[in-house]
């Protein structure tokens, strides 16, 4: 009896253990049936906004490069919330959408002064730091490559959604494995490097 | 089957399995939580605010009244760091430690948030309306008190807060400004003022070959050590010049030195006419002094001198042989030799040296004439808080305005401050936390940190032409309950002299207004607004000035017999407290980056400690940690024993700073507070409280303990020879200078 149910519990955690030990954890484990597009089993959760923001809307049917609106992003580590007088300097003006209710809500917040308790969707643990500025100096403006493109190896393709859904692993292995591809060095050469490999490039 | 069954090894085995697979798991992305935390934007920011970016700011450090320029950078609207600003000819774009830990005043937990009002003993919190309320029932517009009934203590202070205290004290027909400094400089400012004709001269460290120290600490405790330090580098390029530092116990200048001499604590001054004794047998010195100081100077022969002040009678000639070589020189006294019964004359005797080696316009010189005397510090004494404590003990005292000093705590017993203190009716602190003599106040009125308001500063040693240095916020107020002194000084004046200061709507526009009018000093011809945006901007208003010549009183050093120190069988010891960099008089000992950081000299942290020579502990039998107990006449303090060989080995040290019992979570029961047991002693000739002249007892207690240090290995330098030093009795002189030889 003791035997058997040392054995069952070897047996047991030693399974858990190939599951997660493999290398990426989220390719095999992770929340089954959440797969994401590029196949971890990482996607993310449908996230309730104060305002249902359309980016379908404004990325997609009206073309508006991504940086118009996330400006920090090409300056800085952090790509930012939009501020809001942003938004109003548009919307002031948009008269045809002027009812529409959460244009509303938007005014409201407006003539509070108040920001828009925005909840955080891309998340990354506080020992990772992740810069924007390099990756969007990278690809969009060295490597000329299209906006929608770049911002959706990280964030997929925000243009067809309303709010945002995280819709990449956004782990370690999904950022090596990036940084293992062969990236051309800029829009006018054929010569390629990857993306840095140290340790400390992303945790110091 | 029960858990009964798997004993305590294979729990372990399985435990240690799933543990593995558990933390690898972790290494995944399970912190990341989508929607879990908000992202507040913002609503109409500055341009050029960018999150994740720092912007810097200029500003000025109010930490010490060294008055350097600094440069906040503010990130998401809030202060990060300190760095130095380049504008400043004071800080050089430099900044020290001490400076550094000024945003932990800014954040720091204990801050007071709301004003504070005593009720049945116990601090009641009272919005500001009813604080200002009590405050002005008693000093406003109705106020009856006049002259010696009404005063304020302040700490070291210049510029318009300076002036606005006067202003306010004016209209009680008061000019009772009572500047409390525990470690006043002011007993060496006396004797540079009848020798020199100035009280602080500029020293350029950078100009002399060769420097002679008696305990002047310049780089860590003087009157500005982040330019000192700079210029210091200077000095120390080639040709490198030579420090030589004569002190009782090593500060950490005296750890920098070529040569370092432990010397008896007060007879500096011995030893100095000894070396000029010794120089005037030179024929190009034998015209320097009078002739009766030259003829009196006869006594101060080698051998006497040596057996005064316990340094080897060669060192004598061989100092002197080095000045004679590397000239020109800059002979410096400090506060090891000036706190002293005989300071005043022992501080006179070492700037003799200097105008027998005409360094006056070499190395040193003086400052600069400012064009707004007004904004100058009121440096302070010890006298002036004797002064006031005889006021409080007579019941003269009223109402008593404390800002930025801690009597209660820095005061020695003999001075029963605290007591006295009982009798005034009506005391008011502002501070940013409480302190041991906020604690006894009847109101306390939080203030805004330096990193949250204006303000306008004037160092007391501006090194080259004059600097204005502007302090603006680097952040929006922490707490909306607090005020800057300035408003509330300007508020109190409005109520007595309406019309004076219905101009004014805050403090911020007076200084806005004061500084503008200024613009012609400055001979700019921009408009006021843009002289003022650019005042902002760089931090500092600089105007180039000649230095100003100085005197030379050769004759009011007064050269008597040499005499030997008595020797008290009681208190065998002398006592030398040391002054931290960075805690100073204490004020600094809520910051726990400083409470960290170790002592340069012993590595010790966040604790007392009492250094005491190897030698001496050896004979005594004491070893590193254990608990003596140092008794004076007036009182006694028990800390760990430290053996130190850089200490005079009839003296033992402990440094200043700790044991607080009021002043926050990082201060109070860290270490023991010294000041409690010196000596009543004074400099004769100033009256000023002469720190370094209390003799102790040693007891042991048999108790032992730890020492909390950094250092490692209780043998110097691990065991190795990191840093090669010889006795300075064994150094040849032949292989430090050249002219001697010929």
């Amino acid at each position: 009896m003791k035997v058997r149910m040392k054995n069952i519990l070897v047996w047991l955690s030693l399974l858990v253990l190939c599951g997660t030990a493999t290398g990426e954890p989220f390719v095999q484990g992770g929340a089954i049936g959440s797969q994401t597009d590029d196949g971890y089993n990482a996607l993310g959760p449908v996230v309730e906004q104060p305002i249902e923001f359309p980016h379908n809307t404004h990325a997609g049917q009206m073309g508006i490069n991504c940086m118009y609106c996330h400006t920090y992003a090409r300056r800085s580590a952090v790509s930012g919330i939009p501020r809001l007088d942003k938004c109003m300097g548009c919307h002031k003006l948009i008269e045809s959408v002027k009812d529409k209710p959460r244009i509303k809500k938007l005014f409201e917040y407006w003539e509070k002064k108040e920001p828009i308790p925005w909840k955080k969707v891309h998340d990354l643990p506080d020992f990772v730091r992740f810069n924007h500025e390099r990756h969007i100096q990278r690809f969009y403006f060295r490597e000329d490559r299209p906006v929608r493109e770049v911002c959706g190896y990280c964030h997929g393709d925000v243009a067809s959604m309303t709010t945002a859904r995280r819709v990449k692993a956004l782990s370690m292995g999904w950022c090596v494995s990036c940084h293992q591809k062969d990236h051309l060095e800029n829009a006018a050469t054929t010569k390629t490097s990857n993306g840095p490999n140290d340790c400390w490039q992303c945790h110091k | 089957m029960s858990s009964s069954n798997i004993d305590r090894r294979d729990f372990l085995r399985v435990l240690g399995i799933s543990g593995a697979a558990a933390t690898l798991a972790g290494c995944g992305n399970t912190s990341i939580e989508s929607g879990a935390e908000l992202v507040e934007s913002y609503v109409q920011p500055e341009d050029f605010v960018v999150p994740g970016v720092g912007v810097y700011y200029a500003s000025t450090c109010t930490q010490c009244g060294s008055g350097c320029g600094i440069m906040g950078r503010v990130r998401e609207g809030r202060i990060l760091k300190l760095e130095g600003n380049p504008q400043s000819l004071i800080s050089g774009g430099k900044i020290c430690g001490l400076g550094q830990a000024g945003v932990q005043v800014h954040y720091n937990p204990d801050r007071l948030t709301t004003p504070m009002i005593r009720e049945a003993g116990a601090f009641k919190p009272v919005s500001w309306d009813k604080a200002m309320a009590t405050l002005t029932a008693r000093l406003g517009s109705s106020s009856t008190l006049s002259g010696d009934q009404i005063a304020v203590l302040t700490g070291e202070i210049s510029g318009h807060q300076k002036v606005l205290l006067g202003h306010f004290l004016e209209s009680f027909k008061s000019a009772n400004h009572i500047v409390y400094d525990a470690l006043s400089p002011a007993i060496g400012q006396a004797a540079n003022k009848a020798v020199l004709g100035v009280e602080q001269p500029v020293l350029q460290i950078d100009k002399a070959r060769l420097i002679l120290s008696f305990g002047n600490d310049f780089l860590g405790t003087g009157p500005s050590p982040v330019h000192m330090a700079a210029q210091y580098a200077r000095f120390r390029k080639a040709p490198r010049g030579t420090l030589i530092q004569i002190e009782p116990r090593m500060t950490l200048t005296g750890a920098n030195a070529d040569r370092w001499y432990a010397i008896k604590p007060g007879t500096e001054g011995v030893f100095a006419l000894g070396i000029a004794h010794s120089l005037l047998q030179h024929q190009e010195y034998a015209h320097a002094v009078p002739a009766e100081i030259a003829e009196a100077l006869k006594q101060y022969d080698k051998d006497t001198v040596s057996e005064v002040t316990g340094i080897h009678a060669d060192a004598i000639s061989h100092i002197a042989g080095m000045l004679w070589e590397k000239s020109p020189s800059l002979v410096l006294s400090g506060p090891s030799a000036e706190g002293h019964v005989h300071g005043f004359n022992n501080a006179a005797a070492i700037l003799l040296l200097n105008l027998v080696l005409e360094n006056r316009g070499k190395t040193l010189q003086g400052q600069a004439s400012h064009p707004f005397p007004q904004l100058t510090p009121a440096s302070g004494s010890t006298t002036a808080l004797a002064k006031l404590n005889q006021a409080m003990s007579a019941g003269q005292c009223q109402a008593l305005l404390v800002m930025g000093a801690n009597p209660v705590f820095t005061a020695p017993t003999f001075v029963p401050f605290a007591s006295n203190l009982a009798k005034v009716p009506f005391k008011v602190a502002f501070a940013t936390q409480l302190d041991e003599t906020a604690h006894q106040c009847d109101l306390v009125l939080p203030l805004l940190s330096p990193m949250e308001d204006f303000g306008t500063h004037v160092a007391g040693y501006q090194p080259s032409g004059v600097e204005l240095a502007i302090q603006q916020p680097l952040m929006e107020r922490l707490y909306p309950e607090t005020r800057g002194l300035g408003d509330i000084l300007l508020d109190l004046l409005k109520q007595r002299q309406p019309e004076a200061y219905k101009a004014f709507p805050d403090y911020y526009a007076y200084i806005k207004t004061a500084v503008t009018k200024a613009k012609p000093v400055f001979k700019s011809k921009s408009s006021d607004d843009d002289f003022w945006e650019d005042a902002l901007r760089n931090g500092v208003l600089r105007l180039e000035a000649p230095p100003a010549a100085l005197e030379a009183h050769a004759a009011t050093v007064k050269v008597g017999k040499p005499q030997a120190l008595e020797t008290d069988v009681n208190f065998p010891f002398f006592f030398v407290p040391s002054v931290r960099a960075d805690l100073r008089d204490g004020r600094h000992a809520n910051l726990p980056w400083l409470q960290e950081s170790p002592d340069p000299l012993t590595t010790v942290v966040w604790d007392s400690w009492v250094e005491i020579h190897p030698t001496t502990a050896a004979q005594m039998q004491i070893r590193e940690g254990d608990i003596l107990e140092v008794q004076s006449a007036t009182g006694s303090v028990r800390a760990k024993a430290y053996l130190f060989p850089g200490i005079q080995p009839d003296t033992v040290s402990m440094p200043l700073g700790q044991g607080h019992t009021g002043y926050g979570r990082y201060a109070d029961g860290m270490g023991v507070n010294p000041f409690k047991i010196f000596d009543p002693m004074y400099d004769e000739r100033t009256g000023e409280l002469a720190l370094y002249a209390t003799r102790v007892i040693i007891k042991k207690t048999g108790e032992h303990a730890r020492v909390v240090k950094d250092e490692g290995a209780t043998n110097l330098q691990q065991g190795r020879k990191l840093v090669a030093t010889m006795a300075a009795d064994q150094a040849e002189l032949a292989k430090e200078i050249s002219r001697v030889t010929q």
